[in-house]
């Protein structure tokens, strides 16, 4: 076993570094994966279940408030019609697509490094987009209507009007978590069968057995199970890139100075998955050393989310230069206006912010050290992720607060509602993710057992870098021999 | 037993105790006193009556049960009465819609010449005081609720022995009145009870100018301004086209010189607060009031200079040594009188009424100038036999008045608090408050009789320009209140008539007809009798003595911080003060709503250390603190003071709103008043205002800068501009498919900037048209006013003396509305008559559409806001437009239930809809005209020749929406003579 090897992030061409570390086998990983779900309630998760709870009881009133009362306990106004609302929802959304990414393009491109983490990003997109759909849902004058935004057929031939694009934001959102959590599912099955094989109590037998689906391991099931797995990664594939276009598209199809962008489907992307990795990395670092899964999520891990980190900053940053390029390019002086004004208006803290942690920020993962420091990972990605909310912020309330007439604009200022629903939103999301790591498999054993050298598929200088489900069928049979033990 | 008829056993056994549906209990409690067989009696006949007399039209009190439909009354279809309002000492013909005998809108009576269909906004509220929870209800006896047989037995023999003393000790307050009833009263009151005061309070009165011109007459004189006559217009501190009790008229008027053409005037205004009248001027010249006498005085002179002939008798005027203006101040007066002097006969001198001086320099000019006659008549004004509140409160002092009878009036508010009249009444042994309201005055009297609101009443009145009016009632009074004319029969007769009685005599006396029913009825139905009183013939019987004293108090010099007491444009001298929508209406100006504030020049505040929204402390002869707003336009060295503000006892809505500048002033003392001392309190108050809700930064001003005239386009007189309306991409297919625009009729409006002088009238009128909801201070200065038409402000230039700019702005209703695009459940739609539709009940409130909305015009219910309106408030809705609840948009229809009213109508008819018979609200109301409203299908129409004008333009035409509303652009007429600045 390549036991001694301790860091795999450098890399020497002629021999790949193995991607699980500390001498695992098949039996010590599946132990190490399932004891986080087997062991006692820690006394730490109480507390940290103790606060989301709480937040999460915050974030209910907050929605019973609104509802009860009206938007109006919110501080938007006209021309300010939209602010936190759409700003969280477009922050949550974006905050997915890492998970979707690693686990779906990342899984075609063959990134076998991605089998450490895929299944925890995967979580934390479908507990993302769950805290996004609660805003559009809430954010409606009369929310006890909204499934007017369904085409649901009706006697009064009564249908949404499809030139919309919040319209085309229900289907894509919808769609989108469809799929992600179709994708979590199926692929969380043989690792759910795990844990029903190794259950004590008669609760979790049960529970485990019913979700596992009566999975056996057997051949047939596996074939099966890796060709919708695949078929699934494909469909996903594509959602990566069109839900954020759509959302972007709220904005661009508008003709607001400021929204009205070309640039931005791919601006949106790309911020997505920079807020998305920032969003995994935030919550990997503590989760891995809490957990003391060094071996598992190591250290390149760690340095290739900083990468695509740093890419996809520089990508916003470019987008954000394109775009007062364009303003001024284009000689539409509305346009110019809107993002002078940005920079320099009234909401220049805020701009600034944006910048300063979406562009300045990750310049750090430039220096070697800093990649591979957890603890500077996880500073930057904080700043990333408040840069990502902020770049959100800027985008709806600069353009709206100060749009053609003169005479309509005006300032928005949150009210406590507005920030303690926020907050509360983590809460959710906090206790959504604390639940999956107590109760379900939050790291992919069979997927990361492909990839450790006893699963006997690759050779030589590759061994220990694992081959794919889907690549060459039929010859993982005897790698289960410990997975269920 | 206590139960004689029993529902269930339980009930019989006294398990269960039968009890009314909650909601039922409360309206009893609420509804019906305990009954006695009597009261019961009672309130089924007036019910009865109520149902037979709705509109008391038929003074005949009979109960007639509805087996005959009345003529022309169909259930459901609203029916116009004509009545009118007084406000100032004039009276305003009005037409009031009424929806099965409960009246819900104003509007002007075309017939009547002080409207010809245009209202104040005073008269579109009015609606909403008549249906004020707040107002009182009942007779009130040192607090306590007391009968009314008790009022009659203290009044009557009270009065009969008043009478008998011939009136010693007997002192009546009211307010100014053109009603000749009233005024038939007085003459009996003066001479029946010679020894008792009449006095006057009238906080905002024009009987200065009246009075004034006595001094070069000879005797009272009212002016009556023909504007539509004038190309050059000199205004001398006056505000003609707002704080006028002829100002509708005069907006008419001076809307039709404002069109460019031959009629196009010249408008020269020197003033010390920024005005309507001042922006609406072609020149402006900012002057503390010490000084506009001084101007006036100095015009005659450049008049004079050029070869003019003032009238001998007011030559005196321009003797001796008259100190130098400024040479800004010299630079207006020389080219304004030359413009005048190029104008004779078609030009007019016209001064404030707190300027006698100036005053008598007008009289001379006009006269010299041959304006009199021309653009000018006089007409006899009464004499001032009327005592002021000053002389009240010395009688008080020394306790001559046993007996006071306040009429309407409201002095413990109004007068300045050095009198301490409200202190000063308590005094008094019997006083009788009048009132629609227990206000201030009330609460110092020992009895307060309800009064009936104008809609409630029979009254009489006279227009500005003598024409007789009737006011009769539309409702029979809510609350059982009485009419000031009812009550001074009570002090004058043994035997009171009734209102209608009174009225009726003194029309069959005036106009002593031949069959005296018939015009009767006549007058009834057009709301007045065309009449008009002969003119004065100018007769020059001056006065010397007070010409000079005038003189030299115009030489005077004020101390420094002048005082500039101004009528507010909402609540005026604070009698409208519990209005709600008269205080969410923004000011013309500053656009702040529920507020008065000092307004200062930014020059003057910079040099108090002040800023916008601090707290001051202001000192004259008392105390007051209030908050400081900066507004351009306001003459160096003067502090601006609203009146009508700091009430204390209007009503939940009116009750410490402002501040009052009548604590500052003192006892005795005509303007000018100098030396006011302001010292900042260090603390700050928030002013509510709908328009730059927040100081501006750099950008924002360069931003706003660059693109306000392309905005709101303005152009010199004679200059030609291309049509702006085209679209920047005529040539591009559009990506959306137009709505199918296939109706018969292309519904269109044009909005002529040149004619608009921002007053805020429409947005009144749209206010009380379409149920549009009151949201209160906190949500306005979080910018959630639901006004569906805002009149934007701009201002250009020099901060000391801007242009200022209007457009009100409502949705445009853009073929190609961006709005509807991005509404999710297609809640906003087009018709194929071009309109822009609004379903309320289809819209879930993404707000989308107002983000997509190029001219942010689009409302959003916040809140539920008509959640909180009382029953009494409900019946002022129109029951045609949709009283909109939470989470939903709104935005201006072109009040569709009108334009629906008329098809129908048209429609039954078999007839094609005619140009002009449907008026939305806000062209309904404009005084100025300014508002077109029409139909493009029918290329002869108004709208369509306006929309095709050479002014004609769309905001933002490089969106390509293809807006049906269209501006005209402002013509401004500058002096070749005036260099701009």
């Amino acid at each position: 076993m390549a036991s001694e090897i301790l860091d795999n992030t450098a890399e020497d061409p002629g021999r790949r570094s193995p991607l699980v570390l500390g001498g695992h086998t098949f039996a010590t990983l599946t132990d190490t994966v399932c004891e986080v779900v087997e062991r006692p309630t820690p006394r730490a998760w109480w507390v940290a279940f103790a606060l989301s709870l709480a937040l999460t009881g915050v974030f209910f009133a907050m929605l019973g408030y609104l509802v009860v009362t009206g938007i109006g306990v919110w501080g938007l106004n006209i021309p300010t019609a939209w602010a936190f609302d759409i700003t969280n929802f477009v922050f949550w959304v974006g905050i997915g697509h890492a998970g979707t990414l690693i686990s779906a393009i990342l899984f075609l491109f063959r990134q076998k490094w991605r089998t450490a983490i895929n299944r925890f990003a995967e979580g934390m997109t479908i507990f993302a987009v769950v805290c996004a759909l609660v805003f559009p849902t809430i954010h409606t004058g009369r929310p006890w209507f909204d499934y007017w935004l369904m085409p649901i057929p009706n006697q009064m031939k009564m249908w949404p009007q499809f030139r919309s694009p919040l319209l085309w934001d229900v289907f894509a959102v919808s769609t989108y978590f469809t799929v992600s959590l179709l994708f979590w599912y199926v692929g969380m099955i043989p690792d759910l069968a795990t844990l029903r094989d190794r259950a004590k109590t008669r609760l979790r037998k049960v529970l485990y057995g019913i979700f596992s689906l009566g999975w056996r391991g057997s051949g047939r099931q596996w074939h099966h199970y890796e060709r919708v797995y695949l078929l699934l990664a494909a469909l996903a594939t594509p959602l990566v890139l069109s839900v954020h276009s759509v959302v972007s598209f709220d904005f661009a199809v508008s003709q607001l100075p400021g929204w009205h962008t070309t640039i931005f489907p791919p601006y949106f992307v790309a911020g997505a998955i920079f807020g998305g990795f920032a969003m995994v990395l935030t919550l990997l670092v503590p989760i891995r050393a809490w957990l003391g899964l060094h071996h598992i999520v190591t250290g390149r891990h760690l340095e290739n989310m900083a990468k695509i980190v740093l890419a996809t900053g520089m990508m916003v940053g470019y987008a954000y230069a394109m775009e007062f390029f364009i303003a001024w390019y284009s000689g539409n002086p509305y346009e110019r206006f809107v993002f002078i004004n940005r920079a320099l208006g009234p909401y220049a803290w805020a701009y600034w912010t944006m910048i300063g942690c979406n562009v300045l920020a990750p310049q750090l993962f430039w220096f070697e050290r800093a990649r591979r420091n957890p603890l500077a990972l996880w500073v930057v990605a904080m700043f990333v992720n408040v840069g990502m909310w902020f770049e959100r912020f800027v985008i709806i309330v600069t353009s709206l607060t100060r749009d053609f007439l003169p005479s309509s604009w005006d300032y928005f200022r949150p009210t406590w509602v507005d920030l303690l629903t926020l907050a509360g939103s983590f809460g959710l999301f906090m206790t959504l993710l604390l639940l999956f790591i107590r109760f379900l498999p939050s790291f992919a054993m069979a997927e990361i057992k492909s990839v450790m050298p006893e699963a006997g598929l690759e050779h030589g200088d590759h061994r220990g870098h694992g081959q794919y489900w889907g690549e060459i069928p039929h010859q993982h049979d005897h790698q289960f021999e410990g997975g269920t033990s | 037993m206590a139960h004689d008829y029993w529902r269930s056993l339980e009930e019989r056994r006294g398990l269960v105790t039968p009890q009314l549906d909650p909601e039922l209990a409360r309206y009893i409690e609420d509804e019906l006193p305990p009954a006695t067989r009597r009261s019961f009696l009672k309130l089924m006949g007036a019910s009865l009556g109520l149902a037979g007399l709705t509109s008391c039209r038929w003074p005949r009190e009979l109960i007639v049960p509805f087996t005959k439909r009345p003529e022309g009354r169909t259930p459901g279809v609203p029916q116009q009465f004509a009545t009118l309002m007084e406000h100032g000492g004039a009276a305003l013909g009005l037409l009031v819609t009424s929806f099965d005998g409960r009246p819900v809108k104003v509007e002007g009576n075309p017939l009547h010449p002080s409207s010809l269909g245009g209202t104040h906004v005073w008269a579109q509220a009015s609606i909403l005081e008549l249906y004020d929870p707040d107002r009182s209800r009942q007779l009130l006896h040192r607090g306590a609720v007391a009968r009314r047989e008790e009022l009659l037995a203290f009044a009557e023999p009270h009065f009969a022995a008043l009478r008998a003393r011939r009136g010693a000790g007997l002192a009546v307050v009211a307010g100014e009145s053109s009603s000749p009833t009233l005024v038939a009263l007085r003459q009996r009151f003066e001479t029946e009870l010679p020894e008792a005061w009449w006095v006057a309070d009238e906080p905002v009165s024009w009987r200065g100018q009246e009075l004034a011109s006595a001094a070069a007459l000879g005797a009272p004189a009212r002016w009556l301004l023909h504007l539509d006559r004038v190309r050059s217009l000199v205004v001398l501190d006056a505000d003609i086209l707002y704080a006028h009790p002829n100002a509708v008229r005069h907006v008419r008027d001076f809307a039709a010189t404002r069109r460019g053409g031959d009629a196009q005037g010249r408008l020269w205004v020197a003033e010390a607060a920024l005005s309507i009248t001042g922006a609406a001027a072609d020149h402006r010249l900012p002057v503390r009031p010490s000084r506009v006498g001084l101007v006036g005085l100095h015009l005659a002179r450049e008049v004079a200079a050029q070869g003019v002939a003032l009238p001998a008798e007011l030559a005196a005027l321009l003797a001796g040594e008259l100190p130098p203006l400024e040479p800004a101040a010299q630079a207006f007066v020389r080219a304004a009188a030359r413009d005048l002097v190029a104008h004779r006969g078609a030009g007019l001198v016209v001064a404030g009424p707190g300027h006698a001086a100036a005053t008598h320099a007008a009289l001379a000019l006009n006269a010299a100038l041959g304006n009199l006659g021309a653009t000018l008549t006089l007409l006899p004004a009464p004499a001032a036999r009327e005592r002021s509140l000053g002389d009240l409160a010395s009688a008080l002092e020394a306790g001559q008045v046993e007996t006071l009878l306040v009429l309407g009036a409201n002095p413990v508010h109004t007068a300045p608090a050095a009198l301490r009249i409200g202190e000063r009444i308590g005094r008094v042994a019997a006083s009788i408050h009048l009132g629609l309201r227990v206000d201030e005055t009330a609460r110092a009297c020992t009895w307060h009789v309800p009064q009936a609101h104008f809609l409630e009443s029979w009254g009489d009145g006279r227009g500005w320009d003598g024409t007789y009016g009737v006011q009769q009632p539309l409702i029979e009074p809510l609350h059982g209140g009485r009419s000031a004319l009812e009550l001074l029969s009570l002090l004058l007769d043994a035997a009171p008539a009734s209102g209608h009685d009174l009225v009726r005599a003194s029309f069959v006396r005036l106009h002593a007809p031949k069959d005296p029913e018939t015009a009767w009825r006549l007058a009834l139905r057009d709301g007045l009798v065309a009449s008009s009183p002969a003119a004065m013939t100018p007769a020059w019987r001056s006065d010397p003595a007070s010409l000079a004293a005038a003189r030299e108090r115009a030489l005077e010099a004020a101390g420094d911080l002048e005082v500039v007491l101004v009528p507010d444009s909402r609540v005026w001298d604070g009698r409208f003060a519990n209005n709600a929508w008269l205080q969410e209406l923004p000011d013309p100006l500053s656009k702040l709503t529920w507020d008065n504030a000092v307004l200062l020049a930014p020059a003057t505040a910079a040099a108090l250390g002040v800023r916008h929204g601090d707290v001051v402390k202001l000192s004259l002869a008392g105390e007051v603190e209030a908050p400081v707003m900066v507004m351009p336009g306001q003459a160096p060295g003067t502090a601006v003071l609203p009146l009508g503000g700091g009430r204390t006892a209007a009503g939940q809505v009116g009750d410490g709103v402002g501040f009052n500048p009548a604590a500052l002033l003192p006892a005795a003392g005509p303007p000018p008043l100098g030396g006011l001392r302001v010292s900042p309190t260090g603390r700050r108050h928030l002013l509510a205002c709908t328009q730059d809700h927040h100081a501006i930064d750099r950008v924002g001003f360069r931003g706003r800068e660059l693109r306000t005239p392309e905005i709101v386009r303005e152009q010199n007189v004679g200059e030609v501009h291309e049509s702006g309306h085209e679209s920047a991409h005529a040539d591009d297919a559009p990506i959306f498919r137009s709505p199918e625009l296939t109706g018969r009729n292309q519904w269109a409006m044009a909005i002529d900037l040149s004619a608009c002088i921002g007053c805020g009238v429409c947005a009144a009128a749209c206010q009380a048209e379409n149920n549009v909801a009151v949201v209160g201070k906190a949500q306005v200065a979080r910018s959630r006013e639901m006004a569906w038409i805002r009149i934007d402000r701009y201002f250009m230039g020099d901060e000391g003396n801007p242009r200022v700019s209007f457009a009100p702005v409502a949705c445009q209703h853009c073929e190609k509305a961006p709005c509807e695009q991005v509404c999710p459940v297609a809640a906003t739609i087009h018709n194929d008559e071009g309109l822009n539709q609004m379903v309320y009940n289809r819209c879930v409130g993404t707000r989308y559409c107002s983000n997509n909305c190029p001219f942010k015009v689009r409302r959003f219910n916040f809140f539920n806001y008509a959640k909180k309106v009382s029953h009494l408030r409900r019946m002022a809705f129109n029951p045609e437009v949709t009283v909109r609840s939470r989470g939903v948009m709104e935005k201006c229809t072109y009040c569709i239930q009108r334009i629906e009213r008329a098809k129908i109508a048209a429609h039954n008819e078999r007839r094609p809809i005619a140009d002009g018979e449907i008026v939305p609200a806000c062209a309904q109301a404009c005084p100025a005209g300014a508002i077109v409203f029409g139909d493009l299908a029918d290329p002869e129409s108004r709208v369509a020749r306006l929309h095709r004008e050479g002014r004609a333009y769309v905001m933002l035409p490089e969106l390509d929406i293809v807006q049906r509303t269209r501006y005209l652009a402002r013509l401004r007429n500058p002096s070749p003579d005036v260099e701009e600045a």
